[in-house]
């Protein structure tokens, strides 16, 4: 008993002593007491002396208020020797701070001038890192929780080791430099300016939105992505833009770690706020930006250069490979476009080229807002690529033409299937292939399928190359010789005439029957179609419906379409007139005005 | 023959073994609580002054001494004080009124308090009014960067400059 409260005492004593001394014995303690001894011999002036008369260890702080929130900087508590121009050549934290023009610094008289002052402007609005924190873990932020560390000098123990040293160097201050200094070309922020200028030439501006610079809308909006992100989150998202989002459409852009470095330090300046401009700027500026056109960059005309050959640097410089394939550069994510002379013809390419949608009404490709003359020149050159790639034999056929989308092993699962909407046909699904007639698959490659991806392939195969293929393809994939197609009882023309009323009868029971799968909008996103593969038909699809006749329609509806999620309505009750209206309806959603 | 031994009880070694070790118990749990009381105290003690707030920081940099000509008399009004630059003396007087706490102005005469006509000389001494006692001065020092830096956790004697 007395054993277990004498060392029960005596414990409490010791932890009283740690905790004590851990509260009111610091590092930066010594850090200053450090500093007045070496100031003192230092001193040459009585003023000097008398100056450090009497100072003993205490928290320094700044309190900054100009910068958006105000700003406790605790930084001097360590670093006390930062404005004392006789620590120069001392080791940190007892080092001043490096006097240079390019940080606006002036010398005159013989001394140094500040044109950032410490007093007001802290440490934090340039460095990052947590002010208040009073211990090096903490104060450079290097605590996982912390959104911003010390910028270029510290890395977050979280980090990706990979990435770690490429994450250091005082460079990537100029972040926070562009907080302020907005102007495009400052000197003293080449990366930011360096940044900017490959966001545009790589084309990130097509696809992401920055206010007042870009308006794209198929990536995530990066407005204030340097507030979000750390360093090595952004740079992790430009090298592997899988790391985050398996299924990320973003395209590997393999830059150069230099260009990588530029684009990070330039995203990281990207914080939603400028402290140069006043709310009301802000506001003026975003009222201005719905007027403008979206931002290019122009491109210098040379003279005496054929359309085709800009056309083709053009496609160069935007990295349109990228995502396309063209030649042996393969983005893959987007179709090939190495012979799309062949395929497409000018008025697609240009149409497709101001509003790739109105072409292929589900594609991803972002609206490039770039000149008419631009995208006529780009045109000619696509026009100029009228090579085809060898198709001496069936197989050969296959993977050079069918390959990229329907896969290697004919299963749709091809290297962009993922991008395409809709998505490339399984052509093992035996159940499908042989509910067709072989006629309509003939029709399908050599005339393409209009709305989709599916190009004319009779203008790169001749009539006797289209069949072997689809004899290829049934060898190889359906692996099954045709069954005879049952006779179906089908029109040919729709026996309920367009009407008023029939389009009502026909709304009625598309939205009892249809809306599950096909949507609300008939855009092919009813709550069904997450779980579907092949996705339910986008009925709004105008090129597609417009080019499809009225005995298919009656035929997929009637009888379904095998190996797919639809079904035989028949089966359901719905008897030819109800057809005729859905029919009706489904037309008349995609009437042309 | 075991009574009589009982009866004059002579502490065997293993007894005074006991003794020592019981003593040395005590004395280890004492100095336990007790320090640990002590600590304690201490650490109250040093808890209850604040060892940072965030008001505006008592020391602060005014600007170089040439920002200052000779015959200055300039009222930092946000920080509450008055710079006084006679010849290469110089000099930090408080303009918070120690009546009530107003910000004194500079006069002809001095300081005027515009609350309760509290009256100051040039050196901040009372000449009239409520105030209680005179302006204080604060200690004005060199920076090493060579900026001047005004100290108001500091008192001075009134009359005291820094030659610059
Ligand atoms: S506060 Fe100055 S006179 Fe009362």
């Amino acid at each position: 008993m007395r054993v277990a409260l004498a060392i029960s005492s005596f414990v409490a004593l010791i932890i009283h002593g740690i905790v004590f001394y851990d509260q009111f014995f610091h590092q930066w303690e010594d850090h200053q007491t450090a500093y007045f001894e070496q100031a003192r011999g230092l001193a040459t002036k009585d003023a000097e002396r008398a100056a450090l008369e009497g100072r003993r260890p205490r928290i320094e702080q700044i309190i900054v208020t100009q910068f958006g929130e105000a700003r406790v900087d605790r930084c001097t508590t360590c670093h006390i020797a930062i404005d004392d121009p006789r620590f120069k050549a001392h080791a940190e934290p007892l080092r001043t701070h490096p006097n240079s023009e390019a940080l606006g610094d002036t010398f005159v008289n013989g001394r140094w001038e500040r044109r950032h002052k410490f007093s007001d402007f802290g440490c934090t609005v340039c460095h990052d890192g947590q002010g208040r924190g009073l211990e090096t873990f903490y104060a450079h932020g290097e605590d996982h929780f912390w959104p911003e560390p010390l910028l270029g000098y510290t890395t977050q123990e979280t980090w990706r080791a990979e990435f770690k040293p490429k994450l250091l160097g005082k460079e990537f201050m100029q972040a926070n430099c562009a907080q302020c200094h907005t102007e495009e070309n400052f000197k003293s922020t080449p990366l930011v300016s360096r940044g900017r200028q490959l966001f545009f030439e790589k084309n990130c501006y097509g696809c992401h939105r920055i206010e007042g610079m870009s308006t794209g809308t198929l990536g995530p909006d990066l407005t204030e992505v340097g507030k979000k992100f750390k360093l090595d989150y952004l740079w992790e998202s430009i090298v592997e833009p899988r790391a985050n989002s398996a299924v990320s459409s973003m395209p590997k852009f393999n830059l150069s770690d230099e260009d990588v470095k530029s684009l990070v330090v330039f995203l990281k300046s990207r914080r939603g706020m400028n402290f140069a401009e006043t709310s009301l700027e802000r506001y003026r500026a975003r009222i201005r930006e719905s007027k403008v056109e979206p931002a290019t960059q122009p491109t210098t005309e040379v003279a005496g250069v054929s359309a085709a050959a800009r056309g083709e640097r053009l496609i160069n410089e935007r990295a349109c490979a990228a995502c396309h394939k063209i030649g042996d550069r393969d983005g893959g994510i987007a179709p090939d476009l190495s012979f799309e002379g062949l395929l497409r013809d000018e008025s697609w390419l240009m149409d497709h080229f101001r509003d790739p949608r109105s072409r292929v009404p589900d594609s991803i490709m972002p609206a490039f807002g770039f000149s008419d003359s631009e995208f006529l020149s780009m045109t000619q050159y696509l026009k100029s690529l009228t090579t085809p790639p060898p198709t001496a034999t069936p197989a050969e056929a296959y993977k050079n033409l069918c390959a990229r989308c329907h896969g290697e092993k004919g299963d749709g699962h091809g290297l962009i299937a993922l991008y395409l909407d809709p998505y490339p046909r399984d052509l093992t699904k035996v159940a499908f292939m042989n509910s067709k007639p072989e006629e309509r698959f003939i029709m399908s490659i050599k005339e393409g399928v209009p709305g989709t991806s599916m190009p004319a392939w009779g203008k790169v195969l001749n009539d006797a190359q289209i069949r072997d293929l689809l004899n290829y393809i049934w060898q190889t994939f359906v692996r099954e010789p045709r069954r005879e197609l049952k006779a179906r009882n089908v029109p040919a023309h729709n026996p309920v005439a367009m009407s008023g009323e029939s389009v009502a009868r026909g709304e009625r029971i598309y939205l009892q029957r249809c809306t599950g799968c096909h949507g609300r909008k008939a855009d092919g996103k009813g709550p069904n179609s997450l779980d579907i593969l092949p996705r339910p038909r986008n009925l709004r699809n105008r090129d597609f419906i417009n080019s499809v006749s009225d005995r298919r329609l009656f035929d997929a509806i009637m009888y379904g379409v095998q190996g797919t999620a639809m079904p035989p309505w028949i089966d359901y009750g719905l008897s030819q007139n109800d057809v005729g209206d859905l029919v009706n309806y489904l037309r008349s959603l995609n009437q042309t005005n | 023959m075991s009574m009589t031994k009982k009866a004059i009880h002579k502490p065997t070694a293993a007894e005074d073994e006991l003794t020592t070790r019981r003593r040395f118990l005590t004395w280890l749990s004492g100095v336990g609580l007790v320090g640990s009381a002590i600590i304690s105290i201490f650490s109250n003690l040093i808890f209850i002054k604040p060892r940072a707030t965030y008001g505006e920081p008592n020391r602060f940099p005014i600007g170089r001494p040439e920002e200052f000509p000779p015959g200055t008399r300039i009222s930092i009004d946000d920080k509450r004080v008055c710079i006084v630059r006679e010849g290469n003396r110089l000099a930090a007087i408080s303009t918070t009124c120690t009546h009530l706490g107003c910000i004194v102005a500079a006069s002809e005469t001095g300081f005027a308090c515009p609350c309760h006509g509290s009256r100051f000389d040039q050196d901040g001494n009372v000449t009239g009014g409520p105030a209680p006692k005179p302006l204080p001065w604060y200690q004005v020092n060199l920076a090493p960067n060579g900026e001047l830096e005004v100290d108001k956790d500091t008192e001075v004697p009134p009359g005291t400059y820094i030659t610059v």
